[in-house]
């Protein structure tokens, strides 16, 4: 008795509730927790594109359309819930694909399982180096982990090269004790060698996750005559690094990864934001037709006035828009066919920020771009203004503009190696 | 330089402790009359403070959003005290500890959903801008801090002295059974030390919210801090906390200076362990002699 | 007998019903739910040992889990060796750094206790984060699962090797907490004070169990790195930490089935109640459960109102709220915590806890029979009084603060006397008790045993040479039983090394205990009553008990401190009785007494302080007659015979 009743607790959590004829998507991440507003704006940005597409019928596959049943699932931002939650999902038979992370550590705790079935995976927004360099590693011939983030080495680049445009020669490397932050400083110290020591590290410093006081590592900075601060950080600590600044007199602006566009840095900072830099894939401004319907869109369902994080919201939109193409080109709901699909998208796919041409090609171990959508073109500089991200420079919002409404160019696995 | 670079993080360090030594004030609040404390005392920090800042986004003023912010964690403290806490007391079970963290973990819960996860700012009328005092940068509201957590506390310890009810408050900290006897209702000098101890966290929400800004995480690094604080100073002693609590706030900041931001903690916490195998009634706690 | 082979065979059942279900469900996921059900089985007893046994809020355990996976971790990969060392120095590290960090907590009880396990927790992830050339710092540790005796552990074999190793440490905990080892744990927890009393050294068994305990805790850590491959130093912190308490607290504290429910709880259920159905289903069945408890209760009286009711509302909103809220995912974890609440407040001694009185009124299982009382006569052979001078105190002083407790007292106390010591409230008798018996160390002044320095300031090493005690205010094991009471204090039979109790090869030598302790409940009339929770015994018999514990010590020297305090007439004549059976026994007794007529039936030699000072030394009679003595009972000098009379003495 116990024990029947042991199984069939057991299979119903493994399988769910059955239901034919619907395209099963799980959207996983941190809903609850310090890393929430991420988490929960991607999950929402997709359940945005979702609306849309089963409001049309659904999605065309094969000879019917079907719609999308989603799957949630919170991981809090721990490994042990996210291992977990790859086991379940990977155990699921009728699973198409999932989206979604925000930790890396979550990523490399969990993925292994989902690499392990060929389970589909769109990693969104997480953005740390590891998750997609631990499959190039282990030299995984066939991969069914895909990103769809601006991934650190691109962020790192260009916050390294604003640096050094911006005729700064000494920055101190600021960062949080995560796996986010730490593998940050790495990358950005590598970019300063490679781009060859124009700039001189004066101080490294750290802060932990809920740390408010930040005045001695900026008073370590300044003391130490850093002009720029280049910061690596999830969340609203940064807006304590810019509140700090103010208060002990300092100048020098944060430069940093896209955490920094997040409103809870926006708004906490204040006018003590005011030009900080970083790279964004998205920028909540309706500079098209399509960001606007898609802000207006997010506002009205999830009664907000701000989305908490635009550009995980974007970037959670935009990837189910992909998975749903690869869904309709396989013509199956078999994961692994998705998968096949994805790697060869034939038919441009219409995002909010970028039309999507062919963004994924055979995973290559040699270079983990093959399974990576963002190229350095799609990302933009944004800078603080008075409450708002806008574009660091007007070439850039002109270029975004053009290249939302054209087809940018297919690319090919050999040219992109870097 | 040098001297400057100590002062300043001795002085902003201290004033960051103050905080902890508020909340701490309330641990020991129901320590005395009944020998708990809240462990989701965290909690209640930060949905008072999710409270004022929807009484002030609906326009009420500064001076009337504090009375009211009191009076919400008065009344989430008496909440805790009735659905937690007293079962516990009467059966002399330890189930407060994990009543008062469930009680806690659902606050969060029902925060997050009413009030969103993101960390938001909370307007103030004080100025955020420094003002140097002797070569050290501080700022009004670093001040106001200070200010609103002698305020609270002068007021409650002049409650205790002054009316009968704080009297009563007393005499049941210290000896329950006796006040008991003498017709004080110990059940209901609970409920008041919960409701008080309620109204000291809500401060302690309003005072940080404008520094640290308001979210549903705000609390969880603060309320270790302060339960090292209570613990460290003694259960007991209300002059205590202050002291403890500046010196730990300044105590990290300067270990963060010197050691690296990373090992922020550590002396802090070597020194507690420190601390209490040397006197385990705290600092200033009174020692206490075994009677058989 | 049939009572073992019950448990035995539950626990039997259950084991073999797990090992089979890789071969019955091909589930990966339902296979790694129940590999960490095994890792935190293992965690949890250990933390039991603390939390339960010694009955303190230990935070530290979840520091001793992640240690424990980075010790294994780091075997691994950096020294290249197999599963089999990295356990082991999984488990070694908790042993070690458990030990380490019960020595300065060991002076520290509840919330102190609390903090310093804490701040170790901190500490520790702070030094696993900040040693980044070791540990990898926040970027976390991978690694990969090495092969066992050349087998590569596929997810089936893992789990197997978890639930060997859960039955494994089942089995020698089950021993070990059924021997002395964990009656001493217990004891400390609901009296300090008598444990170092009897002659049982708190010191020892406090790190002892905590590093037990913590050794679990590495050793599940070991078994957690295997198990996901990946760790990072935040993995470990506050938030788990707080669910393995509940975790322990909801199975039911003290058993080992208790931490497996709790295990089970808190690995399924978070997990579980993802899915909407099975979230339906549970919040359905808790209501209903909770409402037929909850009447049940209320109509018989037997729950207060508000814990009958508290369930219901919980699980009412939780019923209520899962028809209006439309992602329950957004609300898991007030989910969570409404289902806790519920199980705390309604089931206040745990899942395990509760299961234990049902089964055990459902099937009506007798204790295993006690084996018969040792003969007295070899237990405590009778001792010639030879009037040898036993004790002597010479001048000794107990000043507190400016306070004169006892201020110069020199007394000789005879072998094989009862020796009354009496005087008013605050005369210092109490105080002279507690010198003696190493509670409090004197401020001057010299105590020697048959001619040897008495050890002083400390309980244990009195007891040790050879003095018992009871307390004036009763320092029973409250949770034991009168037999395991007595067990506890029972000198000179346990030898048997530590191995062979985990072992269980030390049963004869229990029984030959059971027997002696058997004696003594008789020789004070409380051998029926020998399997009751001496918390539960009436206030008479419980001071009856604390006298059979001394006796256990097997004592030169026996301190009686008010035994007939509170006693009603009938009993204060049956104690005066056991009193005297012991003085034939020829052990000499200090009697410490206000009933007068207790002191004139028993006492041989009767001494009467006032103020820290003897006022009168002699025989009963004697004493009675002696004009200081009334004058300090009756606060007043005798009526002078003849005019012109003694001068009144200063109080």
């Amino acid at each position: 008795m116990f024990r029947q009743t042991l199984c069939g607790l057991l299979l119903v959590a493994a399988s769910g509730a059955q239901a034919a004829d619907t395209v099963k998507i799980a959207l996983t991440g941190p809903f609850s927790g310090g890393s929430a507003p991420m988490g929960t704006s991607a999950r929402d940005g997709s359940k945005l594109a979702i609306a849309e597409i089963n409001a049309a019928g659904g999605i065309q596959v094969g000879s019917k359309k079907m719609k999308i049943e989603v799957i949630e699932r919170d991981d809090e931002a721990k490994n042990e819930r996210g291992a977990l939650i790859a086991q379940e999902l990977a155990a699921m038979s009728d699973l198409s694909g999932v989206i979604g992370t925000v930790n890396t550590g979550v990523c490399l705790a969990g993925d292994k399982h989902l690499q392990e079935k060929g389970i589909t995976k769109i990693i969104c927004p997480a953005a740390g180096s590891a998750s997609m360099t631990q499959w190039s590693k282990a030299g995984v011939k066939d991969n069914s982990i895909f990103r769809f983030a601006a991934y650190d080495g691109i962020q790192a680049a260009m916050v390294v090269e604003e640096a050094i445009n911006r005729k700064f020669t000494k920055v101190a490397v600021v960062f949080d004790s995560t796996n986010y932050g730490v593998s940050g400083r790495d990358d950005m110290l590598e970019q300063i060698k490679k781009q060859g020591n124009k700039l001189e590290v004066v101080a490294q410093e750290k802060f932990n996750i809920g740390d408010k006081d930040m005045t001695a590592q900026l008073l370590r900075a300044k003391s130490a005559g850093a002009q720029a601060i280049l910061i690596w950080a999830i969340g609203p600590e940064l807006a304590a690094v810019s509140n700090g600044e103010a208060k002990i007199g300092m100048k020098a602006p944060l430069i940093g990864g896209w955490t920094l566009s997040m409103s809870n840095y926006i708004d906490n900072a204040g006018k003590n934001g005011n030009g900080t830099l970083m790279p964004q894939t998205f920028i909540e401004e309706a500079i098209t037709p399509k960001a606007k319907s898609f802000i207006d869109g997010y506002h009205k369902a999830y009664k907000v006035d701000r989305i908490p994080s635009a550009v995980a919201a974007a970037q959670g939109y935009d990837a189910l828009y992909i998975l749903a193409a690869a869904v309709k080109q396989a013509g199956s709901t078999d994961t692994k066919k998705i998968k096949e699909a994805l790697e060869d998208l034939k038919e441009p796919v219409k995002g909010v920020i970028a039309t999507w041409s062919h963004p994924y090609t055979k995973w290559d171990p040699a270079d983990v771009t093959t399974h990576e959508a963002f190229r350095r073109e799609q990302v933009v500089m944004g800078m603080v203004k008075d409450g708002r991200v806008v574009f660091g420079n007007d070439a850039d919002r002109a270029r975004l503009i053009k290249s939302a409404t054209t087809v940018t160019p297919a690319k090919t696995s050999k040219t992109k190696k870097k | 330089m040098n001297a400057q670079i100590i002062g300043q993080m001795a002085v902003s360090g201290a004033l960051m402790g103050l905080v902890y030594a508020l909340i701490a004030y309330g641990f020991q609040l129901t320590f005395a009359t009944s020998k708990s404390i809240n462990f989701g005392q965290g909690e209640l920090v930060m949905i008072s403070a999710f409270f004022s800042l929807t009484l002030t986004n609906l326009g009420f003023p500064y001076w009337a959003m504090v009375p009211g912010g009191l009076l919400f964690g008065a009344l989430m403290g008496l909440v805790v005290e009735r659905a937690g806490v007293r079962l516990a007391l009467e059966q002399k079970s330890e189930g407060w500890i994990l009543l008062s963290i469930i009680i806690g973990l659902f606050f969060f819960s029902a925060a997050e959903n009413i009030w969103g996860r993101d960390d938001r700012p909370f307007p103030t009328p004080i100025s955020a801008d420094p003002i140097h005092i002797l070569g050290v940068d501080v700022t009004r509201l670093e001040l106001s801090v200070a200010v609103g957590v002698f305020a609270i506390m002068g007021l409650i310890e002049l409650f205790k002295r002054r009316t009968l009810l704080g009297k009563a408050f007393e005499a049941v900290s210290a000896d329950r059974d006796a006040a008991e006897l003498m017709g004080i209702s110990s059940t209901r000098t609970v409920m008041l030390s919960y409701g008080l101890s309620g109204s000291v966290a809500a401060l302690a929400g309003i005072l940080v919210s404008p520094i640290t800004t308001v979210g549903p995480t705000m609390a969880s690094a603060l309320i270790l801090k302060a339960f090292s604080v209570a613990v460290v100073a003694g259960l007991d002693s209300g002059f205590g906390v202050v002291l403890v609590g500046m010196f730990l706030g300044a105590l990290e900041s300067l270990a963060s200076f010197y050691l690296g931001s990373g090992w922020r903690e550590a002396p802090g916490l070597i020194l507690l362990i420190l601390a209490l195998a040397l006197r385990p009634n705290g600092v200033f706690g009174k020692a206490t002699i075994r009677k058989v | 007998m049939k009572r073992i082979l019950l448990l035995r065979g539950a626990e039997l059942v259950v084991f073999a019903f797990l090992a089979t279900i890789p071969l019955l469900v091909v589930n990966p996921y339902a296979l790694g739910l129940l590999t960490l059900l095994a890792i935190y089985g293992i965690l949890l007893i250990g933390l039991d040992v603390t939390v339960g046994y010694l009955g303190q809020v230990n935070l530290a355990h979840v520091a001793f889990l992640g240690l424990g996976a980075y010790a294994a971790g780091l075997v691994v990969t950096k020294l290249g060796l197999g599963m089999v060392p990295a356990l082991l120095a999984a488990t070694l590290v908790g042993l070690v750094l458990g030990g380490l960090l019960a020595l300065p907590a060991l002076r520290l009880e509840g919330p102190q206790f609390a903090l310093a396990t804490l701040s170790f927790a901190a500490l520790s992830t702070t030094a696993l984060n900040e040693l980044e050339a070791l540990t990898g710092g926040a970027q976390g540790l991978s690694l990969s699962r090495p092969p066992i005796l050349g087998h590569a552990l596929t997810p089936p074999l893992f789990y197997w090797l978890c639930m060997v190793l859960l039955a494994v440490v089942w089995m020698l905990m089950r021993n070990l907490l059924a021997s002395q080892w964990g009656r001493a744990f217990e004891a400390l927890r609901d009296s300090p004070i008598a444990t170092d009393a009897m002659g049982v050294g708190t010191y020892k068994h406090k790190v002892a169990a905590f590093a037990l305990g913590s050794s679990l805790g590495g050793l599940a850590g070991g078994l957690y790195a295997f198990n996901f491959q990946y760790l990072q130093p935040q993995s470990f912190t506050y938030d788990l930490m707080i669910i393995l308490l509940l975790g322990v607290v909801l199975g039911g504290r003290k058993s080992l089935w208790g931490a497996f429910v709790g295990a089970t709880v808190i690995v399924l259920l978070p997990n579980l109640l993802s899915n909407r159905l099975l979230f339906q289903i549970f919040s359905g069945l808790g209501f209903a459960g909770a409402l037929a408890a909850g009447v049940q209760g209320l109509v018989k009286k037997t729950t207060r109102p508000f814990q009958a009711l508290a369930p219901v509302v919980a699980m009412g909103l939780l019923v209520v709220g899962g028809l209006f809220v439309e992602n329950t995912e957004d609300w898991r974890k007030a989910i969570f915590a409404l289902m806790l609440f519920s199980v705390v407040v309604g089931l206040p001694e745990g899942i395990m806890g509760f299961l234990a009185l049902f089964l055990a009124k459902l099937f009506r299982v007798p204790h295993a029979p006690l084996p018969e009382p040792a003969d007295l006569d070899t237990l405590l052979p009778v001792r010639p009084a030879d009037g040898s001078a036993l004790l002597v105190l010479d001048d000794l002083k107990r000043y507190f603060g400016g306070v004169k407790a006892v201020d110069g007292l020199t007394m000789t106390v005879r072998a094989g006397t009862i020796h009354g010591l009496i005087g008013p409230n605050g005369s210092g008798k109490s105080t002279v008790v507690n010198v003696i018996s190493g509670l409090y160390t004197p401020t001057a002044g010299t105590m020697q045993l048959r001619g040897v320095p008495l050890p002083i300031g400390s309980l244990y090493s009195v007891a040790q040479a050879g003095v018992a005690r009871t307390f004036q205010n009763l320092q029973l094991f409250g949770e034991l039983t009168a037999l395991e009471n007595v067990l506890v204090a029972l000198k000179g039979v346990y030898r048997n090394p530590l191995p062979m109790v985990l072992l269980g090869l030390a049963r004869r030598e229990e029984r030959a205990a059971q027997a002696q302790a058997l004696a003594l409940l008789e020789l004070i009339g409380l051998r029926e009553q020998a399997l009751v929770k001496a918390k539960d015994l009436t206030y008479g018999a419980q001071r009856f008990l604390e006298i059979a514990r001394a006796l256990a010590r097997k004592p030169d020297l026996l301190i009686l401190d008010e035994p007939a305090a509170g006693l009603a007439h009938p009993d204060v004549l049956q104690q005066i009785e056991f009193i005297q059976r012991i003085h034939q026994r020829g052990i000499t007794i200090i009697l410490i007494e206000h009933h007068m007529d207790v002191v004139s039936e028993l006492c041989d030699t009767v001494t009467v302080l006032d103020g820290g000072r003897i006022i009168a030394e002699g025989t009963p009679d004697e004493v009675k007659r002696h004009p200081k003595v009334v004058e300090a009972y009756l606060g007043q000098p005798p009526q002078p015979e003849l005019p012109g009379g003694a001068e009144p003495l200063p109080a």
